[in-house]
């Protein structure tokens, strides 16, 4: 005779809600924490019941507002953050008084039998997913305040005191509507420090950010989540830990183009002299025609760049070169017109002088070949004899590009440190400790 | 993600100086011009430059 088989083992079961009515208005009322909450809210007549009272006691008794906003989660939805299952079993919306504004935020409360409960917060499209500390924090005394947890400093950005304004499933606290606590943030983005200060009680809980869509997608909620409203107080920066990394990469490739600077002056360029001619004219009105050209010379080497440089010992007067660097093969030219003027004096602001007796001008991409160049002065009517000097280098460096270059790498690394700099603006303004004081603000604290 | 394309961004800065200096660019105003007549070399009148009369400052304070 042989022993029958063992059963074979059952699966868990799936954890059931447990449904009672109201003792005051009769209305079902479902249980989703396993007796592990403390208070429930009936949603029909949001009477506040004693969870932990077979006859569930009536604690409190409230009245809600017209057209009040339930949870945007609806209470019974299963999701499943980092990892683990939770379910929605309450909400309630608690606000703040400042300057006469008061502001609303909200808090679900989420469970799961074996991990217990977590929370989840969202003001104006900021969400945080939020938990009870597993250790103190330690206080570090400063201005403004710190402190120290799992070896993370957080500043301190507010405290005020909250009110509970609404209430809506279980809760594993004894809530009331109305109550208020001492709630203090301290940050250190992603994550925000709270404590909450509720008589001689101080509880501590570690917030992290969270963005509506991750909070959307956990939950598998239709649609899209309410778009998020300015900066929140341990929102991620978007060029977080960036700035430093694009100062240290600005740094390097200023080096680089330092470098690059020195191996076209030193190895590539030629900045060879393939021409240098003086002239003079003669004082008094022109004679004839102006213009004339100089000898030939060679521009050798690739495709490159031409320096024409022009020195005149104008005094108080100028002279106005037109030039044309023309290819004796090929007929191609290269036009360009140059002022040469120097201006100097004494008034009553001391000695002045203005423009310069030398000028350089670069034509671009110059093929190699025999050139020469067309030269035709203009000058004033009535000058003294104007001598100047004409040179022609080959292959010479423009530090233009360079500084131009310089600019091009410059002005990101600004941009990136400001756009940083006024989203932190922007994050403390809501603070207690704000970067920048407004000259009103400035005021009324006087 | 930023720093790393900055690290791209100034690579290019660096290859595009690099390709403006070698190819001889120049960041001045000059005119570009085709098939001027030979005997200019031996006639300098007969050509008239695009800037001629294009100054007339007298300068001074």
């Amino acid at each position: 005779m042989s022993a029958a088989p063992p059963p074979p083992p059952q699966p868990p079961t799936k954890p059931q809600v447990k449904a009672i009515n109201c003792p005051k208005c009769g209305a079902a009322i479902e249980l989703r924490s396993f007796g592990k909450a403390e208070t429930v809210v009936c949603g029909s007549c949001h009477s506040i019941l004693d969870a932990t009272d077979p006859n569930l006691k009536i604690l409190q008794t409230f009245e809600i507002k017209m057209r009040e906003a339930g949870p945007r989660i609806p209470l019974g939805k299963r999701g499943k953050l980092r990892g683990v299952d939770y379910e929605v079993i309450g909400f309630q919306r608690r606000s703040t008084l400042v300057d006469g504004t008061r502001y609303s935020w909200h808090e679900y409360v989420l469970f799961n039998p074996y991990k217990g409960f977590r929370y989840l917060t969202e003001y104006d499209g900021h969400w945080n997913d939020v938990g009870p500390c597993k250790m103190l924090p330690t206080i570090v005394p400063s201005n403004p305040p710190k402190a120290t947890y799992l070896g993370e400093t957080y500043k301190h950005f507010q405290t005020c005191t909250a009110e509970t304004s609404y209430v809506l499933g279980e809760f594993p606290w004894q809530v009331r509507v109305g109550e208020e606590a001492e709630v203090t943030d301290l940050i250190s983005p992603p994550r925000v420090l709270s404590s909450e200060k509720s008589g001689d009680e101080i509880t501590w809980s570690l917030g992290e950010y969270m963005y509506g869509r991750d909070v959307w997608a956990a939950f598998q909620m239709p649609g899209n989540p309410p778009p998020a409203v300015g900066v929140f107080e341990n929102q991620p920066a978007p060029v977080n830990e960036s700035v430093k990394g694009v100062w240290s990469a600005f740094a390097l490739h200023s080096v680089l183009l330092l470098a690059l600077l020195i191996v076209f002056s030193v190895f590539i360029l030629r900045d060879r002299q393939v021409f240098s001619a003086s002239y003079s004219l003669d004082a008094g009105p022109q004679k004839g025609e102006g213009s004339f050209v100089t000898d030939e010379f060679e521009l050798g080497g690739r495709t490159s760049n031409v320096e024409v440089t022009t020195h005149a010992d104008v005094d108080n007067n100028w002279i106005y070169l037109n030039y044309a660097l023309i290819n004796q093969g090929t007929g191609q030219a290269w036009d360009f017109g140059r002022e040469v003027s120097y201006y100097h004096g004494h008034d009553s602001d001391g000695n002045w002088s203005e423009g310069s007796r030398s000028d350089s001008v670069i034509v671009p991409s110059v093929p190699p070949g025999t050139y020469y160049l067309r030269i035709e002065p203009e000058f004033a009517a009535n000058h003294p004899r104007i001598n100047y000097a004409v040179q022609v280098k080959r292959d010479v460096p423009v530090l233009g590009f360079f500084g131009l270059g310089f600019l091009a790498l410059l002005v990101p690394a600004i941009a990136v440190t400001w756009r940083r700099f006024n989203f932190e603006r922007l994050r403390w303004a809501e603070s207690d400790h704000p970067l920048v004081t407004t000259s009103s603000s400035s005021s009324e604290d006087d | 993600m930023i720093r790393r394309l900055y690290w791209i961004y100034g690579l290019l800065v660096l290859a595009g100086t690099s390709f403006a200096q070698y190819s001889g660019w120049s960041l001045d105003k000059t005119t570009a011009l085709k098939n001027i007549p030979k005997s200019v070399r031996d006639n300098p009148g007969s050509y008239r430059s695009i800037y001629q009369s294009y100054h007339h400052y007298t300068g001074g304070k």
